[in-house]
Parts: C-alpha cells; sequence; structure tokens
C-alpha cells in the first residue's frame, strides 16, 4: 500500500512539474491581430503582406509590442509613401508568447499562409527554434533583436538587423578597459542561451585585454528572484565592475535594488536586455539605487544624428512614449526588408534573399548607417547608456558611443 | 563571516516564505489528505489582489500592508470556491487519485484564467513596496524588516493554527474529519461545511504569504506560485506533510539549503540540492523530519 500511495505521490510530482514547465505557453494560442488580411499568397495582387513574431504576452511583452509598434510605424509611413514596388505593405503580425515551441508554431502558420518575409523574433532562444525552418522553407527570416552568435551563418536565409552577442559582450569589457579597472565581476545564468553567450564573449574580451575576472556568479533560472548572494561575493571580491547580462524584468524589482542592499556600490553594467527596467521598479523604492547603472544599446532615443531624431519624433506622436531599442530595430528590419525588394525589384523570397546578403548594400537606419558581414549581421557601433534617478522616474543618458571595439 | 550572515538572512528569508506557503498546504492535506497543488497559485491570486488593492488602501490613508486583508477575502472565497466547484464534486465520486489530478487541473486553470482577465493580463505587474526599506545592521550586511517580519508572522500562524485545531471547537471537527470521515458525520459533524472552512483557512493564509513574498520580491505574475507552491510542498513533505509545526520546519531548512548551496557550493545548483535534500530525507525518515512513521491502515 505504501508503495502505491509513494508511486501515487511520484507521478503526482512529476505531472504537476511538467505541466508547470509547460505552462506559461499553454495560454491562449497564437493569434494573428492584422487587420482583415486574407490568408491567400503574401505578393500576390497589389498588396505585400510581411509577417513579424514577437512575444507580444508574458514576461517579455513590453519588447515585443514596442517591436510591433515601431514596424506598424515603418509600414504606415511606407504605405503612404507609395508602398514597395508599387504595391502597399500589410503586416501579419503573431506573438510567440516568448515560447520556443509557440515560436514554430507561428513560423509554421506564417508559412501556411504563404508569407516570404517574416521579422522575428526577439529573444536569441525563440529565434534559434526557427531559423532551420527558415532554411529549410526558404523564407526569409530577419530577427531585431537576436543577438546570439549561433543565430545567423552564411549562405542562409536569416538575417538580422541588431549586433551579435561577440560584439555586445565585448564594448562592455572595452568599457572597463577603458575606464581603467582591472579587476572585474560577473553574474549570469550559465542556463540561458543569451545570458551565457554574452558571459562568455565579455570573458573572451577581458583576457584579451588582460582585465581580471576576479568573481563569477551564476543564478540557476532566469527566473530566480534572489541575487542577494551572488552580489555578497562580489564585495568579498572587492569589485567596482559588474557584468551582469539579464532581462529587465529581473534587473528592475530584483538585481539592482538586491546587489545595492548587499553592500555593492560599484558600476553594474547590463545589455541591451535592460532597455525596459525603467518600467519595472517596485514604487516607493529609493531610486538612488539604479544610479550607476550601464548598459549598451543599439541606439540613444535622444540622439540628434542620422535618422534618430526624426523617428522618435514620429514614434512619440504616434504612441505617446519614447521607443525602446525594440521599436527602433522591428521599424529598421521593415526598412531594410523595403530596400532588399526594391533591389531585387520582387518580393520572392530567393530574390530578396540575395538582395540582402550583398555584402555591399548600405543600410541607413535609426540604429545606425550600416551594411551586412558575410553572415548577415551588420557591421555597426554601439552606445551606452546610463540610468540615473530623476525625480520619481528613472530617466536614462547616453554615456558613450562605441564604434569600433579597440584592439587592445 | 559577512558571507555567513548574508546567506543566513537569504536563506531565512526564502525559507520563512516557504514556510508561510507550506503551512496552507499542510493544513488542508491534513484534514482531508489531499494535495491542494492549486494553493501556489492562491498566493497568485493573493498578490493581484493585493496589488489591485493597494491604490484604495492608500487613497483611505492607511498602511500599505492593509490591502493584505480585502487579499485574504479574495483568496478565502477562491479556495472555497475551488473546494465547492471541483474537489468537493470529485471527492464524492472519484478516488484519490483523481482528486490529485483534479488540483493539478485546478492549478492550470487559475492561471491561464489570470492570464485571460484583462486586468491582470500575461504580463508581469510590478508592486508598491509594503514595508519600508530598513532592518537590523548586523557587521556590514542588514537584515531587513521583511524578513524579520515574515519570520514573526509565520511562527504567529503556526501558534494560532496550532491552538485552533487544538482548542476550538471547529479545530475538534477538523481533526475528527482528518480521522475518519463516516464516524465523524455520524456523530454530527457537518463534514462538508469542516472541509469548506479548512479551505477558507489555507487559503486566507495564502494571501498573508502573498504580502510577505511581494515586500521581498516584488514582482507578481501569473506562474508567480508554480515554483514557490512546489519548493513549499518540499519543504511541507519534508517537515511531515500534515504537521504544522513541520511546515514551519521543512520551509526554513529548504531556504538554507538553498541559499548556503548558492553561496558555498554552486550557484547554479541551488534548485538541484533542495530537491536531491528532499529523496535524502524521503529516504532516511519517510514520514518527513517530525513525522512519526505509523503503518498505513488499509
Amino acid at each position: 500500500m505504501k508503495k502505491k500511495v509513494l508511486s501515487v505521490l511520484l507521478a503526482g510530482i512529476m505531472a504537476f512539474a511538467m505541466a508547470a514547465c509547460g505552462s506559461s505557453g499553454s495560454g491562449s494560442s497564437a493569434s494573428s491581430d492584422s487587420s482583415g488580411s486574407d490568408s491567400s499568397s503574401s505578393s500576390s495582387g497589389d498588396t505585400i503582406v510581411i509577417g513579424s513574431i514577437t512575444p507580444n504576452t508574458g514576461g517579455f511583452a513590453t519588447a515585443g509590442l514596442a517591436c510591433v509598434n515601431g514596424m506598424d510605424l515603418a509600414v504606415e509611413e511606407i504605405n503612404a509613401a507609395g508602398g514597395i514596388n508599387g504595391k502597399q505593405v500589410e503586416m501579419k503580425h503573431m506573438d510567440d508568447q516568448m515560447d520556443s515551441t509557440e515560436c514554430l508554431n507561428a513560423f509554421n502558420s506564417l508559412v501556411a499562409d504563404g508569407v516570404s518575409c517574416i521579422v522575428g523574433s526577439l529573444a536569441s532562444s525563440n529565434t534559434s527554434a526557427i531559423t532551420d525552418a527558415a532554411n529549410e522553407e526558404e523564407t526569409v527570416l530577419i530577427t531585431p533583436a537576436s543577438t546570439a552568435d549561433s543565430i545567423t551563418t552564411e549562405d542562409d536565409y536569416v538575417f538580422r538587423a541588431c549586433y551579435a552577442d561577440s560584439f555586445q559582450g565585448a564594448i562592455a569589457a572595452a568599457y572597463a578597459k577603458q575606464q581603467g579597472y582591472t579587476d572585474v565581476g560577473v553574474v549570469y545564468c550559465a542556463a540561458d542561451t543569451y545570458s551565457k553567450g554574452l558571459y562568455d564573449s565579455f570573458k573572451t574580451a577581458c583576457e584579451k585585454y588582460g582585465i581580471n575576472i576576479a568573481a563569477e556568479e551564476s543564478v540557476a533560472t532566469m527566473d530566480v528572484q534572489d541575487y542577494t548572494n551572488q552580489f555578497t561575493s562580489m564585495v568579498n571580491a572587492g569589485v567596482e565592475f559588474v557584468y551582469a547580462p539579464f532581462y529587465y524584468d529581473s534587473v528592475g524589482p530584483y538585481v539592482i535594488p538586491q546587489a545595492r542592499a548587499a553592500g555593492y556600490t560599484g558600476i553594474i553594467m547590463g545589455e541591451d536586455g535592460y532597455d525596459g527596467t525603467q518600467g519595472y521598479v517596485a514604487e516607493g523604492t529609493d531610486l538612488s539605487v539604479y544610479n550607476n547603472v550601464l548598459w549598451t544599446n543599439h541606439f540613444d532615443p535622444s540622439g540628434t544624428e542620422g535618422k534618430v531624431p526624426a523617428f522618435t519624433k514620429a514614434y512619440q506622436d504616434k504612441f505617446g512614449e519614447d521607443p525602446i531599442s525594440y521599436a527602433a530595430l522591428g521599424y529598421d528590419c521593415i526598412y531594410m526588408l523595403k530596400q532588399a525588394m526594391e533591389k531585387a525589384g520582387s518580393e520572392e523570397a530567393s530574390a530578396v534573399r540575395d538582395a540582402l546578403a550583398d555584402t555591399s548594400e548600405v543600410y541607413d537606419c535609426v540604429t545606425g548607417k550600416f551594411s551586412l558581414d558575410e553572415t548577415g549581421t551588420p557591421v555597426k557601433g554601439a552606445v551606452i547608456i546610463e540610468f540615473y534617478a530623476d525625480g520619481d522616474k528613472i530617466s536614462t543618458k547616453l554615456k558613450d558611443t562605441v564604434d569600433e571595439l579597440p584592439d587592445s | 563571516m559577512t558571507t555567513f550572515i548574508q546567506t543566513l538572512i537569504v536563506g531565512l528569508r526564502l525559507g520563512s516564505m516557504y514556510a508561510l506557503v507550506a503551512l496552507g498546504y499542510t493544513m488542508v492535506y491534513g484534514i482531508i489528505r489531499l494535495l491542494n497543488f492549486a494553493h501556489g497559485d492562491f498566493i497568485m491570486v493573493g498578490g493581484y489582489a493585493i496589488i489591485f488593492s493597494v491604490p484604495a488602501v492608500k487613497a483611505m490613508g492607511l498602511p500599505i500592508w492593509v490591502a493584505v486583508f480585502p487579499a485574504i477575502i479574495v483568496c478565502a472565497l477562491v479556495g472555497m470556491g475551488t473546494e465547492l466547484v471541483a474537489y468537493r464534486p470529485v471527492r464524492k465520486n472519484g478516488t484519490a487519485m483523481s482528486a490529485l489530478i483534479t488540483a493539478i487541473a485546478m492549478s492550470l486553470f487559475l492561471e491561464n484564467l489570470a492570464q485571460a482577465i484583462p486586468a491582470i493580463g500575461p504580463n508581469p505587474k510590478v508592486a508598491t513596496q509594503i514595508f519600508p526599506s530598513s532592518g537590523i545592521k548586523i557587521g556590514k550586511v542588514t537584515l531587513d524588516s521583511s524578513t524579520i517580519l515574515t519570520i514573526i508572522i509565520g511562527l504567529a500562524v503556526m501558534l494560532g493554527l496550532y491552538f485552533f485545531i487544538q482548542k476550538t471547537k471547529i479545530g475538534r471537527a477538523m481533526r475528527c474529519v482528518s480521522e475518519d470521515k463516516e464516524a465523524a458525520t455520524l456523530m454530527g459533524i457537518n463534514v462538508n461545511r469542516t472541509i469548506l472552512i479548512t479551505f477558507g483557512i489555507g487559503s486566507g493564509l495564502a494571501a498573508v504569504a502573498s504580502l510577505m513574498y511581494i515586500s521581498a520580491y516584488p514582482k507578481v505574475f501569473t506562474t508567480l506560485g508554480v515554483m514557490l507552491g512546489l519548493k513549499a510542498f518540499v519543504a511541507a513533505v519534508l517537515g511531515g506533510i500534515g504537521i504544522i509545526p513541520g511546515a514551519m520546519l521543512g520551509g526554513i531548512v529548504i531556504g538554507l539549503v538553498e541559499s548556503f548551496t548558492m553561496s558555498y557550493i554552486s550557484s547554479s545548483l541551488s534548485d538541484a540540492f533542495v530537491f536531491l535534500i528532499l529523496i535524502v530525507v524521503l529516504l532516511i525518515k519517510p514520514a518527513g523530519l517530525l513525522g512519526k512513521n505509523v503503518g498505513e491502515k488499509v
């Protein structure tokens, strides 16, 4: 009898654990919120249908929805100016709920509808679930924000509008070097593609620049809610510069306040995933803890060069808020597709792919003026943004612009 | 030494949270032998109830923690509703297994229902800071007030529950029901009503746990209860499920194990160790730390 009870119990625990794992993805199924698009072929008739896959619900929805806004803004502008190759553009937005399986479902559903060009997804862990499918189905996939190095390879259908992690992590190291830090610390998540990828590139760059990583700590998952012990260990190691690649939804409420509570007063350096932290601060927190937090980003919304001011203004006018980098990247993806389609004179996937694969083509975008390298990754610089307590909210300011990495 | 104290404090902070949640688990299990897997999700319900009542509480000029009272009512209602709608009909016709599966289904249902409610939605919400960030300084580290309060509240709840179950009339009825439902009915105890009250109290406790949770970790999301509930369940089993002081002890032990693993062994292995400890304890002492090894009556 006892065995029976135990086996029932174990079965229960297992079922519970499995159910728990699946729960975040088992909500409402991916839905298309494009208005009145029929499910016919993408480039037939007078409209071009561009698909998009972003996390519009779930913990990363701030980023996903901003990206959708950016794309919609670009499409609106393009349509007002006469469309692409004389055809109007229509978006078909899909939600991947920050889940790889849902991402693949969304992709398959777009392909089934005959869409030949897709923008998406944001998180590298999700995009990596659809890159193979994109090559198999010969569908152009251009990701706004998946920075993992492994996303794009040569001779494939996958491109991106952002820099890769091997560059992003290295910028942080270069900045530490430039500011004269010889001993640094790292807190990251060894179980997450993105966090681990950034850690790797940061570490490699530190070796190159002769910076000593005096302390490194990992957390079990990206959902961990307590980072105090990790930062205590940073304090004990005496470092004044800690690289902490996490996402804004844990950076805002957990990482930064707990790091300060653990007695860590030095610089916390992050990556583009910090964009959005401003909206994840517990009301009543002493905002001064967010001082001394820097992060690498794709663009500075208050910048005055290139296309930035026009974009920021158009975005503010349309949506009533400042654009975050995901909005700018989504916007850029659409314009990159436009340029490629116009160059190819066609909307066929293979023609668009060939146009994007041309490394001499220069794209003049919000996040910089760049061309793509052989793998389809932009060759462009980054900006370093700083948070500061600004009355009752957190604001950002430009700290530094990095166009290319120093050699040593 | 600083590391040790800091680790201890983090362990207590996590542990007191697990303990509070485990108390609710163990209470329901102790009375009706049902593993209420939806208990973790009652914490989530409580978290949202607090977030939504904070503006009203503020407008009335009361301290923010008063928001826990509406949350207790909401949680108790949700808990009793769950019992009435799902558990009671299943218990009437089904087996222990079907009740367990119903509990799991209820847990997923609550998570997805919360996502579907427009005011909640799938995006995490950040709570207001509930207690001022002050505390006792020990050397270089601070034992913050919310941790101290969580432990005190945990102990108070434990004692309160103990006396409630031992000394009051309803408590006596609960104990009768837990021993033998049929005999309790013959003795004139309204079994269904007693179980309903048990759910009300257990779920109300979940609201207290959510208050303490969001005062330490101010982010509420629909799957908040999943890992928290699982660890609290482990804590309850570790301490001896159905035994009220056991839940408290189990919770603190789990929290300390997690924290010390993080600091001294490997920061990415903390969860693995928590579950390893569970297996080891169950092998050595199958009834849990405080459990008495009595043969199952068949």
